[in-house]
């Protein structure tokens, strides 16, 4: 979970710099001037908000400087809250950014001591909020502004998936039962050995173990006869299916052996549900994590829009925005509807939408989209589609009934109708031979002890333990993987198909070239501004060191740049062609600034990487042909496919389909939605589109590439491991089924087999993580 | 040996009461999130 990275923490040492230079309190930005100052209005008002709670040892007990609060415009109102009987409301967030304890503990600060709060607490491991509120006294849109104003950014987030409960109880209960029933078996064994028990404790003992097994059989067990249940309904015998008549043959033959006074196999079976049921716990636990990242990752603002009405405008949620509006937007704010331009200019950035990177230059006339990011400008736009009407919507809309999730069998699956078939026909080999030559009693003793040593405990294990630990071993390197469906689908790819911008690519502009004077200029003029190409000037800034100098009397002038005064020269900065921005002042020679989309530092590693492992990597994008090829020199991709709008992408990867290899796709927009439902594995970027997460296998949680090879060898190690799990517990079976038809069998000698083909495979799951780490060296 | 006799029925007794207070536990979600509460007790 992203969240929390250190990445921008600075060392307590950091903060003492040159003469002449401070830092800005809050977010530790480097400025010329007074010790104290802030770089910018937003911290101020931050700081304000801190010392107002009375939380100023938030500043000296933090290990990182927290981010340049940004203003939010959202449309809170609609998010959907649950109602309390004592009268008050509580909704949850996703708060981003947040990057230590000590910010945790500031947000959760602020927050209860905001007048109306009645309850907030923030989540520290998940980044989540909840919030608790009286809404006559407060709003979620205020609280939102509070939270924002900090430098964190809230999200408002869906239903999270709920832990299952009744599992943990069965797994807890069962676990419990096998020790009681393992402790009290020990006592009968112990009893076979010094040549017999006295028949009092020796009742006592199996009508115990009867009652604490019965429950466990009954009870705990009932997941496993729901899933055989189900399969056979569908005539589909999967490994369900022998693990429920092991079960039930263990627990009838039990409750006829104790009426009996005879021994059952009632250890083994309590044991072995409590195992059973831990493998199943742990890999609903792994799902549970990857599908709430996942949501959180999706969770998108409300968008507004300002609306004219008459003279005035008004600002309004995105959803009331009707045909024939005519909607204003500023620089730095996501259209909030498809229509076309009627006043105005500025540089749209659409590269979620057509994955082009670089910026179009739209004027009166123009047709604009919804999502798409105005840079710079402002434009006036008639609506002529709003709300589900949208491009963006109709395509998220399509994604959505594209993604139908069918679960695919996996090899356990596979195996499971052979195996139950040749038990079977085994155990009535047994029945028939053993009755011909040794009688009715002995016959019933021998076939139970074959049907029993054939529960594929192991077999059954194998898949969910070893896939629990491989989707850990990738979540942690930041590889969110939904199923393990997904991972075994990624053990078989053989071509990875890479969108370009913001997944080859960073997604966003960035200062590629420039010198340090010019870009101290820049800086001193875009500090106090919250447009993405100040945005990016600013953090090269910061990222080389150069404190901002003050500039005064700054103005933005819309569509055209800013100008302002900076060490006793008045400078303007405007656009100076594609990607360039021009600095200039009477009497100085013009100063440039390159800007672009530039290719993430590890892709050209990863690539390779990839392609070091048997993998054929191919550059799928709908930019220009030029910008592609030059990013595919850079990373190393030999094949490339550009100018693909989206149906060209899905075609591209049917294509390769049909040609009979599998392919990953991996890409961030909504144009890649239908590339990543056509693929065998879609991964999408957490950065990226909603619904392009919404539709896609898996989620890369950082900003790189390096997740995907992680999880390639993630899924290579657990298909060794699966392979060999089953080879060895088939084995297993098959000796013990041939033992226990030869008469050989008896409960002791099932309590320690049973449990040691199991042991087996747990070793196995725990091997992921060293072999993993093993190829990262 | 006997103590065994009776023993056996006080430990069943014990395990169903540690059975019930763990099976309510979880039901009302003191499990469901094992990461938080620790670290909130360090930032106090």
């Amino acid at each position: 979970m992203t969240p929390l990275s250190p990445a921008t923490a600075p060392s307590r040492a950091e903060r003492t710099d040159a003469p002449g230079v401070a830092r800005c309190p809050h977010c530790g930005t480097a400025i010329e001037g007074a010790e104290d100052a802030f770089c910018c209005p937003g911290c101020e008002i931050a700081a304000a908000i801190i010392r107002g709670a009375g939380l100023e040892r938030y500043y000296t007990e933090r290990e990182a400087y927290a981010p340049r609060p940004e203003p939010l415009t959202a449309a809170w109102a609609g998010v959907p809250s649950e109602p309390r009987p004592d009268g008050t409301v509580s909704a949850r967030l996703v708060v981003d950014g947040l990057r230590c304890a000590s910010c945790v503990w500031v947000t959760e600060k602020v927050l209860e001591r905001t007048a109306g709060v009645a309850e907030a607490t923030v989540s520290y491991a998940t980044g989540r909020a909840t919030l608790r509120w009286d809404p006559g006294r407060v709003d979620l849109s205020t609280l939102a502004a509070r939270i924002a104003a900090l430098g964190y950014r809230p999200r408002p987030l869906g239903v999270d998936a709920r832990p299952d409960r009744g599992l943990l109880v069965r797994l807890g209960i069962a676990a419990m039962a096998a020790l009681g029933v393992m402790g009290l078996y020990e006592g009968i064994y112990a009893g076979w050995w010094y040549g017999g028990m006295d028949t009092r404790f020796a009742a006592l003992f199996r009508w115990t173990s009867l009652l604490l097994a019965t429950p466990v059989a009954l009870w705990c067990a009932t997941p496993f006869f729901a899933g055989a249940w189900a399969g056979l309904r569908h005539r589909m015998l999967h490994m369900d299916v022998p693990v429920a008549l092991g079960i039930a043959v263990l627990y009838l033959h039990g409750v006829w052996a104790t009426l009996a006074g005879r021994d059952g196999y009632l250890d083994s079976l309590t044991m072995l549900v409590a195992l059973l049921l831990g493998g199943r716990m742990l890999e609903a636990r792994g799902r549970r994590r990857a599908a709430d990242a996942a949501t959180a990752l999706a969770a998108t603002t409300p968008a507004t829009a300002r609306r004219a009405r008459g003279d005035r405008l008004e600002t309004v949620p995105a959803d009331a925005i009707r045909r024939g509006d005519l909607i204003d937007a500023g620089a730095g704010e996501e259209l909030a509807a498809d229509g076309i331009v009627t006043e105005g200019s500025g540089q749209l950035r659409m590269a979620l939408l057509t994955g082009e990177a670089a910026p179009v230059l739209v004027g009166p006339g123009a047709r604009v989209v919804a999502g798409a990011t105005l840079l710079d400008g402002a434009l006036t736009i008639r609506v002529d589609a709003a709300g589900r009407d949208t491009v963006l919507q109709r395509m998220a809309g399509e994604l959505r009934a594209a993604a139908d999730a069918g679960t695919r069998p996996t090899p356990a699956d596979r195996i499971a109708p052979w195996f139950t078939g040749l038990t079977l026909a085994v155990a009535a080999a047994t029945l028939v031979v053993w009755w011909v030559f040794r009688g009715f009693d002995a016959a019933l003793a021998t076939t139970v002890a074959v049907l029993v040593v054939a529960c594929p405990c192991a077999l059954a294990l194998a898949q969910p333990l070893t896939a629990a630990a491989a989707l850990g071993a990738a979540a942690r390197r930041g590889l969110l993987l939904r199923s393990s469906d997904a991972l075994l689908a990624l053990n078989d790819i053989t071509v990875v198909a890479l969108d370009k911008t913001g997944t080859v690519t960073g997604g966003d502009l960035r200062v590629v070239s420039a010198d340090d004077a010019t870009l101290r200029l820049a800086a001193g003029l875009e500090r106090y501004s919250n447009h993405p190409i100040a945005r990016a000037i600013v953090v090269e800034a910061t990222r080389r060191k150069i404190p901002l100098p003050r500039g005064e009397g700054i103005r933005e002038i819309p569509g055209v740049g800013i100008v302002g005064w900076v060490d006793g020269k008045h400078w303007m900065l405007a656009s100076g062609g594609p990607g360039v921005l021009r600095i200039a002042a009477a009497g100085v020679p013009a100063r440039e600034i390159e800007l672009a989309d530039t290719v993430r530092d590890d892709s050209a590693e990863t690539v390779g990487a990839l392609e070091g492992a048997g993998l054929e990597v191919v550059l799928l994008t709908g930019d220009h042909g030029d910008v592609a090829a030059l990013v595919a020199q850079r990373t190393g991709i030999s094949e490339v496919i550009a100018g693909a709008d989206p149906a060209a992408k899905r075609a591209a990867i049917e294509r390769l389909r049909a040609r009979g290899e599998r392919v990953l796709f991996a890409g961030d927009g909504i144009n890649d939605g239908p590339a990543l439902a056509a693929a065998d594995l879609g991964i999408a970027m957490g950065s990226g589109a909603a619904s392009s997460i919404l539709v896609s296998d898996g989620v890369i949680s950082s900003p790189s590439l390096t997740p995907l090879l992680a999880g390639v060898r993630a899924a290579r190690a657990a298909a060794r491991v699966i392979r060999f799990n089953h080879l060895q517990s088939i084995l297993y079976n098959a000796v013990a089924i041939a033992a226990a038809a030869g008469g050989l069998v008896n409960p002791l000698v099932a309590a320690l087999l049973m449990p040691a083909s199991s042991a087996v495979v747990i070793w196995g799951a725990a091997r992921i993580e060293p072999m993993v780490r093993r190829e990262e060296r | 040996m006997n103590a065994v006799l009776y023993l056996v029925p006080i430990a069943l007794t014990l395990g169903a009461v540690f059975g019930a207070m763990f099976a309510y536990a979880a039901l009302s979600g003191q499990f469901d999130d094992l990461d938080d509460p620790p670290e909130r007790m360090l930032r106090e």
